[in-house]
């Protein structure tokens, strides 16, 4: 037993397998299917019949699906994954994990880690939105550009989504925090519209979120950039997940401490 | 008279709950004031009359986002803190108890909607001239109530359900879309016309923007006061179908012993 805790990858493996099969035990599977193919499209058609509203030439039907394809990894990566301490909380089980001598990095990474793949899952089905209902042009798209934009953008982002659950730890509940950056990427990640709209004050916050990477990436992909076109656009986006998993693990530590020193765990 | 009893008490109630933790007005209001900013930021140089739909429309989706969180939330909520059992076994119908929930819930949507329009105004200094201000706040307020009624028959359904909290994410957009909160619904496709106006709250923002716009020029047939009466209408259907519901799931859960399921 003391082997295995002490193994961050079992640990890692286990948690990871436990959050997937405790996910379906608590949802139908007809649910997760049906929140599957319906949560991305009816954003991508908010913003789709708003930009034809707006006839604004700069934002064309095909920049808006693109950004709002991308954009719906959010709901899994950072709603999904933001609220996975907040869950544990709720459910009376953060205090038995916090004083097991397990790793908590892996056991917080393993439990995002089905996340990942609903994420994928989530925006290839909101490309076939943005082609079939809303006739996006991927007749010129590196298919192999945009499945690798795909995915690093779902594992930066999920990063991401694991740095605000640490929040989690020290707050009464994390979907606060999971709500505001939810719809936060859709007015600074260049979902919308050009992140050059913005007022200046805001664009640093754009480009700290790996998602205003995935967005330019994704748009050049379709529009036909090979791998090694944004290569340096999707390097930087990895970059920036990573530095959000590792400031996410600080966080943990720190909150997790001060949780502890003000007796605020069971506090939701 | 007892029912009148019950419905304070989970007005009061519902109201002690949200001074406890008024934290839960953020999700209601940020995803409306988002979007808000977005449509305009999107609506870059464009000025007048389709400025006000994004103001508007953002005012109607703060109301929408506070009642289909609270509906999906009332039931929810009751599941994680042990307390459904002891709702549905008192002997008040729940849907008295829903009802006081929903009236706090409709207060709180109306300051909600109200706070994103002066927040839209102040933020974008977007002038906002109502043509004719009392029949606006009609309008207005009529409206949340409709959406009440519709939230209503989300609660009774999401009682049936573990996934309230998904099906509360999944459902803010649609509403958005349906209603064209931000947009007229001509631009959707005709198919999805009917779906449309079968919705009250699409009768209630083209109220709105009839009473506010002086030249508006995407507006349904019926006018300000068409519009109003169809929207009462569909929502008192709303009302009976929601307790038709509540009798349904009552009996339902009673027999499955599935109201404990967080």
């Amino acid at each position: 037993m003391a082997v295995y805790v002490s193994n961050p990858i079992r640990v890692f493996w286990s948690s990871a397998v436990l959050a997937k099969n405790a996910l379906f035990a608590w949802l139908n599977p007809a649910m997760w299917i049906t929140q599957l193919f319906f949560i991305s499209l009816f954003q991508m058609a908010f913003f789709v019949y708003l930009a034809t509203f707006a006839q604004n030439p700069q934002v064309s039907v095909a920049f808006v699906a693109v950004g709002n394809a991308l954009q719906s990894v959010a709901y899994v990566s950072i709603f999904a994954v933001c609220n996975i301490t907040g869950e544990e909380k709720q459910q009376g089980t953060l205090q038995n994990i916090l004083v097991s001598p397990a790793n908590r990095f892996s056991i917080f990474v393993g439990r995002a880690m089905f996340q990942i793949v609903n994420g994928m899952a989530t925006v290839v089905i909101a490309f076939l939105y943005a082609a079939v209902l809303f006739n996006v042009d991927f007749s010129q798209t590196d298919f192999l550009a945009l499945a690798v934009t795909i995915l690093v953008t779902t594992f930066a982002m999920t990063g991401f989504g694991l740095m605000l659950s640490s929040l989690g730890l020290y707050l009464r509940t994390s979907m606060i925090i999971a709500n505001i950056f939810l719809f936060l990427g859709l007015l600074v990640c260049g979902v919308n519209f050009p992140i050059s709209y913005l007022p200046p004050f805001l664009q640093p916050i754009s480009y700290a979120i790996p998602m205003t990477y995935g967005t330019e990436a994704a748009r050049m992909a379709v529009t036909g950039s090979t791998l090694s076109g944004i290569a340096g656009i999707l390097t930087v986006e990895a970059v920036v997940g990573f530095i959000a998993v590792l400031v996410g693990y600080a966080m943990m530590v720190r909150f997790e401490r001060i949780a502890r020193v003000k007796g605020s765990m069971e506090k939701y | 008279m007892p029912r009148a009893r019950a419905l304070y008490a989970s007005f009061k109630h519902q109201a002690w709950h949200f001074f406890a933790d008024p934290q839960w007005l953020i999700p209601n209001i940020i995803a409306p004031f988002i979007v808000t900013m977005v449509v305009l930021l999107l609506f870059q140089d464009i000025t007048g009359e389709v400025v006000l739909y994004a103001v508007l429309g953002g005012g109607m989706m703060g109301m929408w986002g506070n009642t289909l969180y609270a509906s999906g939330w009332s039931i929810q909520s009751d599941r994680w803190w042990g307390t459904i059992d002891g709702v549905f076994a008192a002997p008040t119908h729940i849907i008295w108890v829903i009802g006081g929930r929903t009236l706090w819930n409709t207060l709180i949507g109306v300051l909600n909607g109200l706070l994103i329009l002066v927040i839209a105004v102040a933020v974008f200094q977007v002038p906002l001239e109502l043509n004719e201000p009392w029949l606006f706040l009609l309008a207005f307020v009529t409206t949340l109530l409709s959406l009440a009624c519709l939230g209503l028959i989300f609660s009774a359904a999401f009682v049936l359900t573990r996934s309230a909290q998904v099906l509360t994410n999944g459902l803010e957009f649609p509403i958005y879309v349906g209603t064209g909160s931000m947009f007229p619904i001509a631009l959707l496709p005709f198919w999805s016309h009917p779906l449309s106006l079968s919705l009250a709250p699409t009768w209630g923002i083209d109220a709105m923007r009839y009473a506010a716009l002086t030249d508006y020029s995407w507006g349904l047939s019926t006018g300000y006061w068409g519009d109003m009466a169809i929207m009462a209408l569909i929502s008192l259907v709303y009302l009976g179908l929601a307790i038709w519901l509540f009798m349904i799931v009552d009996r339902v859960s009673r027999r499955d012993a599935s109201l404990g399921r967080a």
